[in-house]
């Protein structure tokens, strides 16, 4: 059973679709990678699953076995509660300490008035300590490099909570590593429990090795769904051919024996 | 390490002491200054003349200073960090030009200096709900259209007041309406405050309580829908509950400049940091500069002079002060 669907997606801007008719499902515990190039609606449908952007159609979230939930009809405050958004870019630009911002994940979950309690504080310390960032508490988040801004917004993210995790290339600003280790700790994270993610990723090889599924999205609507660690080789290669020009998909095993896809781009025909 | 996480807290803690003895300091020199001169041994000997000017004259005109200049540090603070923009200030979605040509109105064609207050802030809420009733138009939300809508309000109120200073008789009514505009808190008796200041008082203490949604506000919309602000909304309520509390106190003292955009600069660049201490301390500091301000205007000539020549003459070498210090550390 899907935790989340949504069903004929349609938004954009004014009064062109970017989106068009979008269905897809995501299984619990699955993390959905969203590939497509520049403009193909990656992000206009992520803001729209959020509900910041208006748009047709329904998202269901299935809360547990008996209830499911229309993300449409929520209040805000609601929605919040059950879906973490990572934008491409965190819009702070005050300044301010970088556990004020993990603590700001804790608001769906606090009355107006409220102040964040001394576990929220413990939760937000260990979830820096997950991102790598133990230590940085005290310090002021815009004098953080561009990477360590992303790694604390995952932070939030994951103290927040929530069910479903949308992500608009978290990792864009990441080094090698971190990327990594990022993608690592997402897949693990969604692995407990009962959540799913949802992320339009910048690098089409994480993508590739951290994501169950791949929608890959042209002109607003779905080209193909991809399952990497089942589909044959040549299948993909026609389909990611399609977005990335001509490619050519291999699989090897690291050192531990651990197999991966690895994509070469092929010089143009 | 450990010097470095306890520092900023430990910095907002001590500005905010430091600024609130020079306060009792200031407010203590303000309730002994002006034309009347008071004594202590007159006040405990029971001087009636000196009991009476204390008490109507000399504290409501403190009070005010420092819950004046505490309400436009404090709103200051939350419209620049609402707007996200440091520039940002009350008078941008057209609270001061408001409140000027409701005082106009009321010079003209009322009379007593009640009347006059209320008239101003009458002005000032009616531009305020007019700029915020504009920009709702937009259905986006976005806050550019609320400044807008806010300049476009301002310069309507710009005009009105123009209008009613053509039909002004210049000997009397020209001249206490550009007085008006001037700002002071000569006048201020105990009579006419006590509305505005509760209002007032009301107002900074929900903004107080609200002090984290004021902060989730500056980041952006869509972020901050998605931490659980109902943005629209609690927008509109904090930036009418921040222009409250500037109407209350310009329409008590006319335009007094520079306190709201400066105060809060100089708590951020002294603490480096935006939490509820800095709005604090914001407050705090517009409150010692207007009531510092106020006894120079009593006591420097021997007329009383505006109140904004001294907000700007004390506010701006420090707040260059602050620049250039900054500047050497980073």
């Amino acid at each position: 059973m899907s935790l989340f669907s949504a069903v004929s997606l349609t938004a954009g801007y004014g009064r062109q679709p970017v989106v068009k008719d979008l269905s897809f499902e995501v299984e619990a515990g699955c993390m959905l990678g969203l590939l497509g190039a520049n403009g193909s609606g990656k992000t206009t449908l992520l803001k729209a699953v959020c509900g910041i952007l208006p748009h047709k159609g329904k998202c269901f979230l299935e809360y547990n076995s008996q209830e499911s939930i229309i993300l449409e009809e929520l209040a805000p405050r609601k929605l919040s509660g059950l879906c973490s958004y990572i934008p491409q870019r965190s819009g702070i630009s005050i300044d301010i300490s970088v556990l004020d911002v993990v603590l700001m994940g804790f608001n769906p979950q606090l009355g107006i008035l409220e102040y964040p309690s001394a576990k929220m504080k413990k939760a937000a310390r260990e979830a820096l300590q997950m991102a790598g960032l133990a230590g940085k508490e005290e310090e002021n988040y815009q004098h953080l490099s561009e990477g360590q801004k992303q790694l604390v917004i995952l932070a939030r993210t994951l103290a927040a909570d929530g069910m479903l995790l949308l992500l608009d290339e978290p990792e864009s600003a990441l080094d090698f590593r971190y990327r990594y280790q990022m993608l690592e700790l997402l897949k693990e994270w969604i692995g407990k429990g009962r959540r799913a993610g949802i992320a339009a990723l910048h690098d089409p090889l994480l993508a590739l090795n951290y994501c169950d599924k791949l929608l890959l999205l042209a002109k607003g609507e779905v080209r193909a769904v991809l399952t990497p660690g089942e589909d044959p080789l040549d299948k993909m290669e026609k389909e990611l051919s399609e977005i990335y020009g001509a490619v050519s998909l291999q699989r090897c095993r690291d050192r531990s024996g651990c197999e991966r896809l690895v994509m070469l781009k092929e010089a143009e025909k | 390490m450990k010097h470095s996480t306890a520092l900023p807290t430990m910095r907002i803690k001590a500005f905010c002491a430091a600024g609130t003895v020079l306060l009792i300091v200031l407010a203590a020199v303000s309730l002994f200054t002006g034309k009347y001169p008071l004594s202590l041994e007159g006040l405990l000997s029971g001087d009636p003349m000196q009991l009476r000017v204390f008490f109507t004259l000399r504290i409501s005109r403190t009070v005010v200073g420092i819950l004046g200049g505490f309400a436009l540090g404090t709103a200051g603070f939350v419209y620049q960090t609402v707007f996200r923009n440091p520039l940002a200030s009350p008078d941008v979605i057209g609270v001061s030009s408001g409140a000027s040509a409701g005082a106009a109105a009321g010079i003209l064609f009322l009379s007593g200096a009640a009347a006059v207050t209320l008239s101003a802030f009458a002005g000032a809420l009616a531009a305020v709900c007019l700029a915020l009733a504009l920009s709702s138009l937009d259905r986006s939300g976005k806050n550019s259209t609320i400044v807008l809508a806010g300049i476009a309000v301002h310069s309507l109120a710009q005009t009105a007041l123009m209008c009613l200073k053509l039909t002004a008789d210049p000997e009397r009514e020209l001249a206490s309406i550009e007085y008006w505009i001037m700002g002071s808190l000569n006048g201020i008796s105990s009579y006419s405050i006590s509305g505005n200041l509760l209002l007032c008082l009301i107002c900074l203490i929900a903004l107080f309580l609200l002090h984290r949604q004021i902060l989730l506000l500056s980041a952006e919309e869509g972020e901050a829908r998605m931490l659980g602000v109902s943005v629209g909304r609690m927008r509109l309520a904090v930036l009418l509950t921040s222009t409250l509390t500037v109407a209350c106190v310009v329409s008590l003292s006319g335009l007094i400049s520079f306190v709201g955009l400066l105060a809060p600069h100089g708590a951020r660049l002294l603490t480096k940091r935006n939490t509820a201490g800095t709005m604090l301390l914001g407050g705090i500091l517009g409150a010692v500069l207007l009531t510092g301000a106020d006894i120079l205007a009593r006591s420097v000539a021997a007329t009383e002079l505006p109140v904004s020549i001294f907000t700007s003459l004390l506010g701006a070498p420090f707040l260059i002060y602050l620049i250039i210090k900054g500047r050497q550390k980073a």
